[in-house]
């Protein structure tokens, strides 16, 4: 990982000393489509960040985050992806989110409508079980699993977004079955976990942190463990292949010349070294993993396959 | 006196219950697609829509056939009308027109329009009103209004 | 805990905190004042401004728009009979009847008052009892939830007005427009016809502004010129310290505050719901209730102070669970995690300072209101809208556009705005009710969620709904008040024939 920014920072830093005698960019205010509400997470993510953008950017750059709420998201990405490829129109992107809504209804874009920039925030899933369930360990909850199909409730956020792909991927790793109550949102889910109407939940790491004293954290869906919350074990360290999170990034309309894409993905990636850019993101509860261009591309066409191959077996809707 | 059936037709009441049975029955048709359970609420609300119509259509011609005279909806149809269509063309304009623009036309045109003549008192309204929203949405809190689809974004 | 509400104290006195809250209040007046502008539709405009400011600053002008707002709604409620905020639609009920009556002043003191004393109820069981209530609004699962609609829309009963089938019209459309858009479990479209602006919902704001301010905005415009009725000379003002000896509501007060901060931390309610449900109460209880809705002060009093009581108390979910109680404090939760607040049990030991500074800007802003109120409400906003009938139609119309276009940016609300507005012009001249398409819309949608959630979670077994305490008083309860007013009726008539 290390290497891979050492690398890209190595080849951002030459552009940019290219790039600065061929053109002006930034000559006017970015504009960076945010899909949701002020407030949101994905709204903190872009106002976070956009000072460091600018930051690196340099030239008095300047971004202007605009909110078009709407449709999960949807209105502000399609809007995005319609937008004049000249760098002057960016836009949060969020996985599997994003990706998903191609599949499951129409949408005015695919996945080759955009230019990738740079993920940011990577908030990996976590399964949760209440107190009261008496399920405290993942080798206790999948026994009951097993021996009662469907008779554990699993509260999440609504189908088709990143806590459904997680339990499909759990029910396919340990061949279990649950029952499904798609709250609106992860608050609701957590809140029913809490009074122990639901038995288990699968929320986010971000989502869980302030509560891990009244559930049961019973693992978290990454490779390593995360920085967030270091004192919560892997999946992979119960001997469980289970890796699955919420994404969030930016992306630009396909299309945008290479020396402004270049510009701009030098600087998102010079994101992942600011120390205080990460302070400032551990205090809005935003998990970080830094990818950018061709890696990011790759990561949501992966994503988009996933969640196709779950659409064909299983929609859900 | 008995009404002459075109006017027991033309009665507010039915023809509102009758607009009512006609969009409600129209909405009954995506039901349809939906998942049984997903129809059911939405089912229910138009086919009780459309069943208390019916009775309040009843109820109206029973009032029509015992020669009650129905209130009309307005003694002033024109300005009525007339409201409606600056208040839509208002919508219009501030879409693809933008909405500074519109509003400073809209201000006195309305008032001028619906009686209030004075000139200086459409000049000051006019000026106040949008130079506060000015001052608190775009000086303020750096808001965004439509800027008129007409000129691109 | 009551050591860190103490040591928070000082925080919230320094000059800036302070005059935010100050501001605050009289930017929540004026825009609940406002016909077509809403509290949460100026407070997500807020919202991203108030990432460069200092948290208490942020806060604190929530705080206050919040319980300006709340009462500010009352205003052109009782002068124009146009609900400010969703809230004070019940505020409409005998306050534009006080306001014919010659009695508009007394009214708004009757409102700003109650507003205050609500408010400042609501703040204490923020600041005092937020940990134990949090864990009352642990024990509504969805079947308990589903059961607090259920009970929300019986109360539809007592709005039906003198024509019950038109009443239930007006129901049935309300819940139907609840249901459009994504389908709450399975979220596939639901008459939304492909637009994705649809997706969400209708927004009750812009119901609201569509139903209650175009068809008075029409009347204002049909008339031929002259000045409103209701001018600031037969308001009737006198000071306020003079009318408070006739306010003699404290049952009214109590009753009120009590549903107001209960409905508040019951998640996705809100406000309108406790405004009626304390004018119900109040009405039922009363000795006189034939003088209700011909202008009786003490039914503002009732839907004025339960419509702040639940200010504060919606914070207590959304503070400690991340669920908000009302539409407002789901915007205000935004502006929390903007400076890094994050819901849930840490946030009170993690940040107390700000935490508690901002439930004390809530009870400033609650008492602030009587001073600013007070003044504010009968010497210039009452006047405003003592403007020429053709011009303040004029100025109302732009304040509409502005109020619904600013919720989501887009003017696809305006339009949908503007259709349920020539819905509301026929219902409002033929007599249709309002207040229950507003229920409707809000309890629903919610109650058809919930029901469906418990359904899923009892695996289709729909003896999960009564399979608690909480579930069966519910039940109880809901069919005390439905049918409870009827056998009352026929135990007095039987007594009278003997």
């Amino acid at each position: 990982m290390l290497n891979i920014f050492k690398k890209s920072a190595i080849a951002g830093a030459m552009i940019l000393s290219a790039g600065a005698a061929l053109a002006e960019y930034p000559e006017k205010p970015i504009e960076v489509i945010v899909g949701y509400s002020a407030g949101g997470g994905t709204d903190v993510m872009a106002r976070t960040a956009a000072p460091f953008i600018e930051k690196y950017l340099g030239d008095g750059a300047s971004l202007v985050v605009k909110n078009m709420p709407g449709a999960s998201g949807q209105i502000g990405v399609t809007e995005a992806a319609n937008a004049d490829p000249d760098g002057y129109t960016l836009g949060t992107f969020n996985l599997p989110g994003m990706m998903a809504r191609t599949i499951d209804r129409e949408a005015g874009y695919d996945r080759d409508s955009f230019t990738y920039l740079a993920n940011v925030v990577n908030d990996p899933n976590v399964i949760v079980t209440s107190k009261e369930s008496g399920l405290d360990t993942l080798d206790k909850l999948l026994e009951e699993a097993k021996a009662n199909p469907l008779a554990v409730t699993v509260g999440m956020s609504s189908l088709g977004g990143d806590d459904h792909f997680a339990l499909i991927k759990l029910q396919q790793a340990t061949d279990t079955e649950y029952t499904i109550v798609p709250f609106k949102g992860s608050a609701p889910a957590r809140t029913a976990l809490l009074g122990g109407h639901v038995a288990m939940g699968i929320l986010n790491i971000s989502e869980v942190a302030e509560f891990q004293d009244q559930l049961n954290v019973l693992g978290v869906a990454t490779n390593e463990r995360s920085q967030f919350a270091p004192d919560l074990p892997t999946f992979k360290e119960q001997g469980l292949d289970l890796v699955n999170g919420s994404m969030r990034g930016f992306i630009a309309p396909a299309g945008l010349p290479e020396d402004v894409q270049a510009k701009l993905i030098d600087a998102f990636s010079q994101l992942s070294d600011d120390q205080e850019f990460l302070d400032a993101m551990a205090a809005t509860a935003n998990p970080i993993e830094v990818v950018t261009g061709e890696e990011f591309k790759q990561l949501t066409s992966d994503l988009y396959d996933l969640a196709n191959s779950v659409w064909q077996t299983t929609p859900w809707n | 006196m008995p009404e002459s059936r075109n006017s027991r037709l033309a009665r507010p009441e039915t023809l509102t219950a009758v607009g009512i049975i006609v969009v409600a029955a129209g909405f009954l048709v995506p039901t349809y697609d939906l998942r049984a359970i997903s129809a059911l609420l939405p089912a229910a609300m138009l086919i009780g829509l459309i069943v208390l119509s019916v009775f309040l259509l009843l109820a109206d011609q029973r009032k029509a056939s015992a020669g009650e005279d129905a209130a009309p909806m307005t003694t002033s149809p024109k300005r009525v009308i007339g409201a409606f269509l600056m208040i839509v063309s208002y919508a219009l304009a501030c879409d693809f027109v933008g909405f500074y623009i519109s509003t400073v036309v809209t201000i006195p045109l309305v008032a001028w329009t619906f009686g209030y003549r004075s000139p200086v008192g459409l000049l000051i309204a006019t000026v106040i009103v949008v130079g506060t929203i000015w001052a608190i949405f775009d000086f303020g809190m750096s808001q965004d209004f439509p800027t008129g689809r007409l000129w691109g974004r | 805990m009551y050591s860190d509400l103490l040591h928070a104290l000082p925080d919230v006195f320094a000059w800036t905190n302070f005059a935010a809250v100050v501001i605050g209040v009289i930017a929540g007046i004026v825009v609940g004042a406002m016909p077509g502008l809403s509290a949460t539709m100026a407070i997500s405009v807020l919202v991203p401004f108030t990432f460069g400011l200092e948290p208490l600053v942020a806060l604190g002008l929530m705080a206050g728009i919040y319980n300006g707002a709340m009462y500010g709604g009352a205003i052109p409620a009782v002068l124009l009979r146009i609900p400010g905020t969703p809230a004070a639609v019940a505020t409409t009920f005998d306050g534009y009847p006080m306001a014919q009556k010659g009695e508009g002043g007394f009214a708004l003191q009757v409102a700003v008052v109650s507003s205050s004393i609500g408010g400042i109820a609501s703040a204490f069981a923020l600041m005092l009892l937020a940990p134990p209530l949090s864990k009352v609004t642990l024990l509504f699962g969805p079947s308990e939830v589903f059961w607090v609609a259920v009970f929300g829309l019986a109360s539809i009963i007592f709005l039906l007005g003198g024509n019950p089938i038109k009443g239930l019209i007006s129901a049935c459309f309300g819940v139907f427009v609840s249901v459009i858009g994504s389908d709450p479990i399975y979220g596939n479209d639901r008459f939304t016809f492909g637009q994705l602006e649809m997706l969400d919902g209708i927004n009750i704001v812009i119901l609201l502004v569509g139903l209650y301010a175009l068809p008075p905005v029409i009347d204002l415009l049909e008339t031929p010129l002259k000045t409103d009725g209701v001018n600031s000379s037969k308001l009737g003002t006198e000071p306020i310290w003079k009318a408070l000896p006739r306010m003699n509501y404290w049952k009214t007060w109590l009753r009120g505050s009590f549903l107001g901060i209960w409905i508040g931390i019951l998640p996705g309610a809100g406000g309108s719901m406790a405004a009626f449900m304390s004018y119900n109460e109040a009405r039922r209880t009363s000795k006189h209730p034939e003088t209700w809705g011909e202008g009786e002060p003490e039914g503002v009093a009732a839907a004025e102070v339960a419509n702040n009581a639940d200010t504060a108390s919606a914070l207590i979910p959304a503070l400690t669970l991340g669920i908000p109680g009302t539409a407002v404090a789901a915007v205000m939760l935004g502006g929390l995690l903007v400076h890094g607040l994050q819901p849930g049990p840490m946030l009170f030991r993690d940040n107390p300072d700000i935490v508690f500074g901002f439930m004390w800007q809530f009870l400033f802003g609650a008492i602030l209101l009587v001073l600013l109120g007070g003044s504010l409400a009968t010497n210039s906003f009452a006047r405003l809208l003592n403007l020429p009938r053709p011009l303040l139609g004029s100025v109302i119309i732009v304040l509409m556009l502005i109020g619904v276009y600013s919720i989501h940016g887009r003017m696809f609300d305006v339009y949908l705005m503007l259709g349920f507005g020539a819905i509301g012009w026929v219902m409002d001249r033929l007599k249709f009710p309002l207040p229950p398409v507003v229920l409707g819309l809000i309890l629903g949608g919610f109650a058809e969620e919930n029901l469906r959630l418990a359904l899923r979670i009892g695996r289709g077994d729909p003896l999960v709904l009564f399979q608690n305490t909480t579930s069966l008083i519910l039940v109880a309860l809901t069919v005390a008040v439905v049918v409870g007013p009827t056998l009352k009726k026929r135990f007095i008539d039987s007594r009278k024939k003997a």
